[in-house]
């Protein structure tokens, strides 16, 4: 057991004018589970690096785990004081297997020879994956690689669990599992677990408080205001009361042939045939996991699938890459994937070099910098926006390519309400006019009503188009 | 044999053939590597592989050499024979030795910090995904217009910045997995080196030297 | 002087790799060039044009991770990965490795860790085509070729050093100085 007390803590990232923790207090009770919930970019990931000692932090004494700084505990304690389980599941790993990377963070606790295989036969028990461990762990789901993770923390028998958006690419079956462990953890033996979230949605049951990170500083809620912040909260739902299904009207332009879609050995989608269909804006929904982003790598041709894809009847892979890229471009879901230079002018102008340079001119694109509030940043480099800037920036950037099919996946991650209600005028404006195809993926649902034409769910390994529910 | 041994006999004899010209020394090495290969069940698509490949090689070296240089026959043989003792002895070595286990055994038998075994194991894991980011970058920027070659600065900027951020989170899952620089910590399995090993590296390493200077052709 | 962090082996590792990963890349022209050249006699050429490409793990790293041994350690850990690979010059790439990479090294360790601008990569290129051609002279027996045709290789191994190791390196650099993640 052990108590998380955070005192008067500041943090400024380097070359950073305004701190993002600003003299934070707070305590996590021990034996608890804590949802830690803010805004994207509040500094969320941030508080759980410092308390897990992972960032440089020039007062030590400002967190203490039961009274004692983690710089007091002896090295080979630290790890059963307090880890971590990360956002990014495929990067928390040393090893090449389960058991070796359970005996590598055993060894690191100077846990005796003798002692490592039982201790790891147990964790990997507790989570429910024994099968698991002698498999690579590079080949498994992040689901799995998540379960792991837990696993090992579980083997070092750490007082301290924290998770940094731990399921946001992981199926629903494996995050109920993982709510569970969590639960028994807490419950039975006594562990201290701060997980951090934006969404609250699928949490009420689960944790004993919440703690709200808003302007730099923390809010520890009781259980009665807990209990009425979840029942004031309604969670997103999808409403789309224009959607049609596919008639003979519709052109198809990307048709899709016993198309299969695997991860590893794990079937996401059984070979299917599919088809989208031009000038129509066609959303896709379905759970964490389940291959919406595989999809998009297969159509642009950046990862392995089953079948045939065509587009306007020819075989994608028969199309010179080159023109291809330019017919079909994908707007990627991590923003730094997209961007090729330095500064935010020099990305501006690259799309403006090659793309629809008749439709965008400097002035509407200085408009478009306007409505989108990213005006007067040309020389800032792309890296150092936040991230709700970099997605903007991004979506502009894209749409100014104007390729005849744009796939969007999460256009709207991580955006302010004001921002989204921006970026849907756009692309509504910008679809009509351009007369494009959109196809996007995206799990903020509210205000997508007014661009969505065609829905396609994903469920149960299948895509399906479905019409406006009653 | 102990790896770190059998790594460090790999790396001198590969040094001496460098400086020697001794052909007949050259082809014992190569009928012992090509024996221990077959012993280890080396797959003959592999084995195939690794004599075309010097061939060809020693080939053209040898064939230039003689179009444009003054070597003697002899030194021409010399040339021929090193390529394939080079390929064959890291065939072997690369065929009876696993990464993993030549890395703890640099760890516990040759004293090799554990921050640098363990930081290299960490980055071997991201093969994979190195190769989809250079994959990545260059579709990306595919979609806007530029190709970008091995000579393109920005495929180089892009790679590096994502290295960057992999290193940041493989460094923080260390840490949380208990790992401190420079900290003692226990093995759960420990790579043997025992007096065989002393005696084998010993012995390979006099029979090379014995053939090298007993005045061999 | 900067100590070793499990960071900058993770990233020195991942840029030797990465290296490793754009020379096999290049492998069908590198072939396709020495079977090129081959019957006039001239396929070590191939080997001079693109061996700036195969050493330009070691300025990279030493540009990237600014501690001594950088360069080093980048070409040698390349040279690991090549040999597993099952690459063509086995054993005696691990030994080329560290040539290489130390003399990359040299230009480092002759403006002491302290300048990382043209003036070191010019030295660092010409540091390297001296070692690794005075190794090629034992190893490859290029002593034996015809004086002129030795001037022509040497010229053109340092012309494809200083382009991928020093030009191209630099060019990298500052791309990675203006977004900030590198000193000047």
């Amino acid at each position: 057991m052990a108590t998380v007390t955070v005192h008067a803590l500041t943090y400024t990232y380097p070359k950073q004018a305004r701190p993002v923790l600003d003299r934070l207090s707070g305590t996590f009770p021990a034996g608890k589970f804590s949802l830690l919930t803010g805004v994207s970019g509040g500094g969320k990931s941030t508080l759980l690096k410092l308390i897990a000692g992972l960032l440089p932090n020039d007062e030590p004494a400002s967190i203490t785990f039961d009274d004692q700084p983690l710089s007091a505990i002896a090295p080979g304690q630290r790890a059963s004081t307090v880890a971590m389980l990360f956002q990014e599941p495929s990067t928390q790993f040393t090893m090449d297997t389960v058991e070796n990377e359970l005996r590598f963070a055993l060894e690191n606790q100077q846990v005796p020879a003798t002692e490592i295989p039982r201790r790891s036969d147990a964790a990997l028990a507790f989570v429910g994956i024994t099968p698991l461990k002698h498999r690579k762990l590079m080949q498994l789901s992040g689901g799995e690689q998540q379960k792991v993770a837990l696993a090992i923390i579980v083997a070092m028998d750490s007082d301290v669990i924290l998770l940094d958006e731990p399921f946001a690419s992981i199926d629903p079956p494996t995050r109920l599992v993982l709510l569970e462990k969590l639960v028994a953890l807490c419950t039975k033996r006594g562990k201290t677990i701060i997980l951090a979230d934006h969404d609250l949605s699928g949490y009420q049951q689960w944790v004993d408080h919440l703690a709200v990170l808003a302007d730099g500083q923390l809010h520890l809620l009781s259980t009665a205001e807990t209990q009425t912040r979840f029942a004031a909260f309604t969670p997103q739902r999808l409403q789309l009361t224009h959607v049609q299904l596919p008639n003979d009207q519709l052109t198809v332009c990307l048709r899709g042939t016993q198309l299969g879609l695997t991860h590893g050995d794990r079937q996401l989608l059984t070979p299917q045939n599919l088809k989208f269909y031009a000038h129509r804006t066609t959303l896709i929904t379905g759970p964490n996991g389940s291959g919406k982003s595989t999809l998009f790598k297969a159509l642009v041709r950046l990862g392995r699938y089953q079948g045939h894809i065509a587009y306007r009847d020819t075989d994608i892979k028969k199309i010179h890459k080159r023109h291809y890229a330019r017919q079909v471009g994908l707007m990627f879901q991590a923003a730094s994937a997209q961007f090729l230079n330095v500064t935010v002018a020099e990305e501006l102008a690259l799309s403006q070099k090659y793309g629809n340079s008749t439709y965008f001119t400097s002035t509407r694109i200085q408009q478009l910098l306007q409505q989108l509030n990213l005006a007067g940043r040309d020389d800032r480099v792309l890296y150092s926006l936040s991230s709700g800037q970099q997605k903007k920036l991004q979506l502009l950037c894209m749409l100014i390519m104007a390729p005849a099919v744009l796939l969007l996946d999460e256009p709207l991650k991580g955006l302010d309400y004001a921002s989204i209600q921006a970026v849907m005028h756009i692309l509504t404006t910008v679809q009509r006019d351009l007369n494009l195809t959109l196809i996007l993926i995206s799990h903020q649902l509210s205000g997508l009503n007014d661009l969505v034409d065609l829905h396609l769910q994903l469920a149960d390994h299948q895509l399906t188009y479905q019409g406006v529910r009653t | 044999m102990n790896p770190s041994l059998k790594l460090a006999l790999l790396v001198l004899i590969a040094l001496e053939v460098s400086f020697a010209q001794v052909w007949s020394v050259n082809v014992a090495l190569i009928v012992v590597s090509l024996g221990l290969m077959l012993i280890n069940h080396i797959p003959w698509r592999r084995l195939l592989w690794l004599t075309l490949v010097p061939l060809f090689f020693a080939g053209t070296l040898v064939w230039s050499l003689m179009l444009r240089g003054n070597a003697s026959p002899h030194f021409l043989i010399v040339l021929f024979t090193r390529m394939f003792v080079y390929v064959y002895m890291g065939g072997w070595f690369t065929l009876t030795t696993k990464p993993l286990w030549l890395t703890r055994s640099l760890e516990q038998n040759a004293k090799l910090p554990s921050k640098f075994a363990y930081g290299f194991l960490a980055a071997f894991n991201l093969m994979p995904k190195i190769q989809a980011e250079v994959a990545t970058v260059r579709a990306a920027a595919l979609m806007r217009g530029e190709v970008l070659h091995v000579w393109s600065p920005r495929l180089y900027f892009k790679v590096i910045l994502a290295a960057m951020n992999w290193s940041d989170q493989l460094a923080a899952a260390m840490t949380s997995h208990g790992f401190v620089e420079d900290a003692p910590r226990t093995h759960a399995l420990t790579v043997p080196l025992v007096a065989r090993d002393w005696w084998l590296f010993g012995i390979s390493l006099l029979l090379v030297q014995v053939g090298l200077f007993v005045g061999l052709p | 002087m900067k100590r070793w962090h499990i960071r900058d082996i993770i990233l020195v590792t991942i840029i030797a790799f990465f290296m490793g990963v754009i020379f096999w890349a290049i492998g069908p022209v590198y072939t396709i060039l020495q079977a090129a050249l081959a019957p006039v006699g001239l396929s070590p050429l191939a080997n001079e044009l693109v061996i700036g490409i195969w050493v330009m793990a070691g300025p990279l790293a030493g540009f990237v991770i600014r501690i001594p041994g950088s360069a080093t350690l980048g070409e040698l850990l390349g040279a690991v990965v090549e040999m597993f690979l099952g690459g063509m010059w086995g054993a005696s790439t691990l030994i080329s490795g560290v040539l290489q990479g130390f003399g990359s090294e040299l230009g480092f360790i002759f403006t002491g860790y302290k300048r990382y601008g043209w003036f070191t990569l010019a030295l660092s290129a010409l540091t390297t085509t001296v070692v690794t051609f005075t190794w090629d002279l034992f190893r490859n027996g290029y002593a034996a070729y015809h004086l002129p045709l030795l001037l022509l290789l040497v010229c053109v191994r340092f012309v494809s050093v200083f382009l991928f190791g020093g030009v191209l390196t630099k060019l990298i650099n500052n791309l990675l100085v203006r977004a900030h993640v590198l000193k000047n």
